[in-house]
């Protein structure tokens, strides 16, 4: 029991580190894509210090609740994965989060935050489905929801659910903001929304929203890594391999609209699910 | 220098704001931003929102219309903050300056930390401008940590 | 222990008589005694009885660790004349209803009644005599304390609204149609505990057929046309439902040669049951989906929004709608393992989500409110339908802390209205800075219903856990709760829209029967949810194992551990609760300086709050809607086929009989 919380918290004080060398590789790799040298690998980080150094300057107090609460629910995501626990919970306290954040965005009367909230809403809709499923796949494999039982499977979840590979890849895109899926905000800059459910966040608001991404990053990930636990090497090339994925995806592709992310996620990723899905009711071994 | 000090100076990010240009300046920081130039190297993003910018870009002259919407956008970046004015007109007025509507140069506004001269100014002036205004951002810093000690 | 010896002396029969007889009693001094203060002081002691008594069963039920029971002795009285009396006085009510308005729909589902209730006096002679019988097992005792107490709360809080909306009407204190109106909320109340206390199947019909009537009383207390319109529908559904349930009493009379709910459990059930006995539980089923305002018969419950708050709240958060819902908790273990409880919870599970889909589209907050209400009971029928430990376990934890939750927003809501005379959450927007407490209570409220750590969450992933077994029932859950995010999120981001500069805004008065009441409910979420391990543990294992108790094959012990349950839940408090004072209590986070929103720099003030300049120096104020996407979720586009695939299913639950 002890161990497990020790893990968790090195876990939680690591996170930030692995997060922000990663999310720097993005900005570089991105940058490289478009034949640009980017910044250094460190960049988030100095971000990250600035904007807390900045004047907190904020339209009400429910914002600083807001972020606070989302960086809290990250964190706790991560401990949660890391401890071996019920992960279907943890999609929830994930879910929490990402809601509290869009509950900051509609705090200010600014349209906006408003309107990259409200599509923020419609993002939310369209992955929490393509997450829950691969949570119950992993139940149909195991009779268990907790993370730790995945680890008493013989065979990779890779190899028993491939579509979900590519789901959590979709997933991590739209998470990320990253285009094609970048509507509530973008990964980058601005856009037609200028920072969209962010704009109305500044200063240490935003620094918190920053290192909670690193943490989201890093959680999103370890999803991944569990589906190659056998080996966690492989596991995290697969992760880095799927970043890698989303990074190109975001740089060939333009923004498409709210109801066509939509659309796609719940016709194309829900039929991938649903059909890995069916397969493993059909050989798994569910306890009937 | 602090971590502080070094985040501050590694990661400006930039608020650009046509106050009533040829659009010629402008032209020169979107080439700052493109492969030649490569911004982003210094850590420095367009990010295009006040609440999130460190530095005011102005190009172009002040006039009676944008005056008041440089101001309130200057008022909505948190502190510390720095103003750079990009071009002749910026500077002074320019080719614009006995204009019925033109007020002046953007220090007829705000306080500016830094004058980049040209007409248009070369992106390596612009980049110079912004290191600039940083170093002039951390000294004001500084001396106001120490007037608040 | 010592200290509660004496109450396992007090006879169950006594606590039955004050729970069921006492708020009747009151009502009726309540209606006799015209004043004011009598009324405001008889009303008060009524709660204080009920929840009193209340408590006093849970403390027994607690020490004595058995379900007490007790019957009348059956030679005392000619019960079965009492209660076939009884039955027959309500139809005869409710024929009056339907001449009086002219409904054919209610005479005539009424007269289908009569013949079958008549059918069912003629022929059950050969059963006992249905002297009164108590049973108090761990389900009823959580109905009782959700009946009484927050039934209790309610009826307080309807004081100082009924005053208010009087007000409004123009109606003075003599023409006031109070008496009236707290009498039936008291009876109300009496049969609702009298429904899940008895054992006997045709008084639990009795009582059930009360709270039909006094849901359409309250339900018509406007008197306007709308309110008469919306009364009757729900009487000649809930009157539909009742045939279902006299139906099951008779053919329960015929092949079990029983009433007593508890003797029909034991008797032969589940996949042993015969056919008959399996189609008497469908037909219950089916009762329970009017009750309950399950797709196709929600638009009762929708309609119930005209009434005065006070009756939404009890009749969505702690009566009526949980008397079906009830009902098929109770006869769970008799169609366990069953082909029809299979159906059961795709029935449930597919109101779940449409209803939840619907509630998108909505801006009256009542409305979002009734359709969550519709939405969470089809969860908890879902539940039953699945009939495993952990699903009834999430049932009775839905129960309860929907109970809290929804009793807390629908009064706040009824406060809100008061106070900006409008039900809509668009003008509810940045209600922040008007009503800050009311608004406070009601985002608490509302959070405790989407959630972690709050416990309808809680027992909604339990709820999930317990489906994969059945993946139809599985997705409609996953896809339900998804679609539940959409319209809380979207109306309490109404709710905090707020104008920057507005940040202090003075705290609004609230009369002493608002807050109480409110402050109580809103404790009560959160205490609950925080203490979701002892209530787990003291009160919804014991109730699902005495429940298993019943099902063959599955006696040996109920285990409700599962990863769910199992995951530090007092930490997730902790953390979150940190993170929520945190900013608030800590300076160094708050912000030093409030700016307005960015408008490209454009923004200004304007008499109607922020605003901006547009072309040509016009200044122009910020007005800004929310989205609810009413081209593809509009109630018009989707009400019909989503009636017709539920009214499908619920046929396809008979069909289940026949086939299995
Ligand atoms: S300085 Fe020259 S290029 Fe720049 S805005 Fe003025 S006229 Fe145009």
């Amino acid at each position: 029991m002890m161990a497990e919380y020790l893990t968790a918290l090195a876990a939680v004080l690591a996170a930030p580190f692995l997060g922000g060398i990663l999310m720097g590789l993005d900005r570089v790799v991105s940058a490289r894509l478009q034949s640009r040298q980017g910044p250094p690998l460190v960049q988030p980080f100095y971000d990250i210090l600035k904007l807390f150094a900045k004047r907190r300057m904020a339209a009400n107090t429910f914002q600083m609740i807001s972020v606070s609460v989302y960086l809290a629910s990250m964190v706790l995501s991560l401990a949660l994965l890391v401890m071996g626990q019920d992960l279907l919970v943890l999609l929830f306290i994930l879910a929490l989060g990402n809601i509290m954040l869009i509950l900051g965005g509609f705090s200010v009367k600014s349209p906006y935050s408003q309107l990259g909230s409200q599509r923020e809403v419609i993002v939310l809709l369209a992955y929490e489905p393509l997450l829950v499923c691969m949570v119950v796949g992993t139940y149909i494999l195991t009779g268990s929801f907790s993370a730790a039982s995945v680890f008493g499977l013989e065979r990779p979840l890779a190899l028993s659910m491939p579509a979900f590979v590519i789901t959590q890849t979709l997933v991590m895109a739209m998470k990320l903001h990253k285009s094609p899926f970048d509507v509530s905000a973008s990964h980058h800059a601005h856009q037609e929304l200028v920072r969209g459910i962010y704009t109305e966040f500044s200063g240490p608001q935003m620094a918190v929203i920053e290192l909670a991404h690193l943490y989201e990053l890093v959680l999103l990930l370890g999803f991944i890594v569990l589906f190659w636990h056998t080996n966690l090497v492989v596991g995290i090339v697969l992760a880095l391999a799927c970043h890698a994925a989303v990074i190109v995806l975001d740089n060939v592709s333009a923004r498409m609209t709210t109801r066509w992310m939509f659309g796609f996620t719940w016709s194309v990723g829900l039929a991938l699910a649903a059909a890995n899905l069916a397969a493993l009711y059909a050989t798994g071994p569910l306890p009937r | 220098m602090g971590l502080i000090d070094i985040a501050r100076s590694k990661s400006p990010w930039i608020l650009h704001f046509d106050a009533g240009a040829c659009n010629g300046c402008d032209i020169e920081i979107l080439a700052c931003l493109t492969p030649v130039y490569d911004v982003e190297r210094f850590g420095i993003i367009n990010i295009g929102n006040p609440k999130h910018a460190d530095v005011l870009l102005v190009t172009g002259t002040v006039n009676k219309r944008s005056a008041r919407v440089l101001r309130n956008l200057y008022d909505q970046m948190p502190d510390p903050k720095a103003v750079v004015a990009i071009g002749a007109c910026a500077l002074s007025g320019g080719v614009f300056h006995e204009c019925y509507n033109v007020l002046g140069g953007v220090d007829s506004v705000l306080p500016v930390d830094v004058y980049v001269p040209g007409c248009a100014p070369k992106p390596e002036a612009i980049i110079e401008g912004v290191v600039m205004a940083l170093g002039k951002m951390q000294e004001r810093e500084h001396a106001r940590k120490r007037g608040a000690a | 222990m010592g200290l509660l010896e004496p109450l396992l002396k007090i006879s169950p029969l006594t606590l039955a008589a004050v729970l069921v007889f006492s708020p009747a009693l009151f009502g009726v001094v309540v209606f006799a005694v015209r004043t004011k203060w009598s009324r405001k002081g008889v009303v008060t002691v009524a709660g204080w009885v009920l929840t009193l008594a209340a408590i006093t069963v849970f403390a027994i039920a607690f020490v004595s660790r058995t379900a007490l029971s007790a019957t009348l002795p059956a030679k005392a009285a000619p019960w079965s004349m009492i209660v076939a009396g009884g039955d027959l006085a309500l139809l005869a009510a409710i024929l009056v209803i339907a001449v009086r308005f002219r409904s054919a729909m209610v005479f005539g589902v009424a007269l289908v009644q009569l013949a079958v209730v008549l059918y069912a006096e003629l022929t059950g002679g050969h059963a006992a005599e249905a002297a009164p019988s108590v049973f108090i097992d761990w389900l009823s005792v959580v109905m009782v304390m959700i009946v009484s107490v927050i039934g209790s709360i309610i009826a307080v809080y309807g004081l100082p609204y009924m005053k208010e909306h009087e007000r409004h009407l123009g109606i003075d204190e003599a023409g006031s149609h109070r008496p009236g109106f707290f009498l039936t909320m008291l009876v109300f109340l009496g049969a609702m505990n009298g429904l899940v206390i008895s054992d006997d199947l045709r008084w639990v019909f009795f009582f059930w057929e009360v709270t039909t009537l006094c849901s359409f009383l309250l339900i018509r207390h406007d008197g306007t046309d709308l309110a008469n319109t919306n009364a009757l529908r729900a009487l000649w559904m809930n009157t539909l439902g009742g045939v279902g349930f006299a139906v099951a009493i008779v053919l329960f009379g015929a092949h079990a040669h029983t009433y007593s709910v508890q003797a029909l459990l034991r008797s032969p059930m589940g996949a042993a049951a015969s056919l008959p006995i399996l189609a008497a539980l469908a037909c219950l089923m089916f009762a329970a989906f009017t009750k309950s305002a399950q797709m196709p018969f929600h638009s009762w419950l929708l309609g119930a929004m005209v009434a005065p708050t006070p009756v939404s709240a009890l009749l969505h958060s702690s009566t009526m709608v949980k008397a079906g819902v009830y009902l098929l908790m109770r006869f769970a273990p008799a169609f366990h393992g069953t082909q029809l409880s299979n159906v059961l919870a795709i029935a449930g599970g597919f109101t779940f989500v449409a209803t939840a889909f619907l509630a998108i589209g909505q801006t009256n907050a009542k409305k979002i409110l009734a359709y969550s209400t519709i939405s969470n009971l089809g969860l908890i029928i879902a539940c039953t339908g699945l009939n495993r430990p952990l699903a009834l376990a999430a049932a009775v934890m839905l129960l309860i802390f929907h109970a809290l939750s929804k009793g807390l927003l629908f009064m706040a809501c009824g406060v809100v209205e008061h106070g900006i005379h409008s039900r809509d959450i668009e003008d509810m927007q940045g209600l922040v800075n008007r009503m800050p407490l009311t608004t406070l209570i009601m985002v608490i409220g509302i959070l405790s219903m989407l959630l972690p750590p709050f416990g309808v969450l809680i027992a909604k992933l339990a709820a999930i856990e317990a489906s994969v077994h059945l993946p139809l029932a599985m997705g409609m859950l996953v896809i339900g709760s998804t679609l539940t995010v959409a319209f809380w999120t979207k109306w309490t981001g109404r709710l905090l829209a707020s104008e920057p500069g507005a940040v202090h805004p003075k705290i609004e008065h609230l009369h002493v029967m608002y807050f109480v009441p409110l402050v109580l409910l809103t404790v009560g979420a959160v205490a609950f949810s925080l203490a979701v391990f002892p209530l787990l543990t003291e009160l919804v294992e014991p109730a699902v194992t005495q429940y298993y108790a019943l099902v063959p094959g599955a006696a040996g012990g109920v285990d409700l551990s599962t990863d769910v349950l199992a995951v530090p839940w007092l930490l997730v408090f902790g953390v979150m609760a940190t993170a929520v004072l945190a900013p608030v209590l800590v300076a160094r986070t708050r912000p030093d300086e409030e700016v307005g929103a960015y408008m490209c720099g454009e923004q200004i003030e304007t008499p109607n709050g922020s605003g901006f300049i547009t072309v040509a120096e016009q200044s122009c104020s910020l007005s800004i809607r929310g989205h609810y996407f009413e081209r593809y979720v509009g109630e018009d586009r989707h009400t019909l086929w989503m009636s017709l695939v539920a009214a499908s299913l619920i046929a396809g639950m008979f069909g289940s009989v026949a086939v299995r």
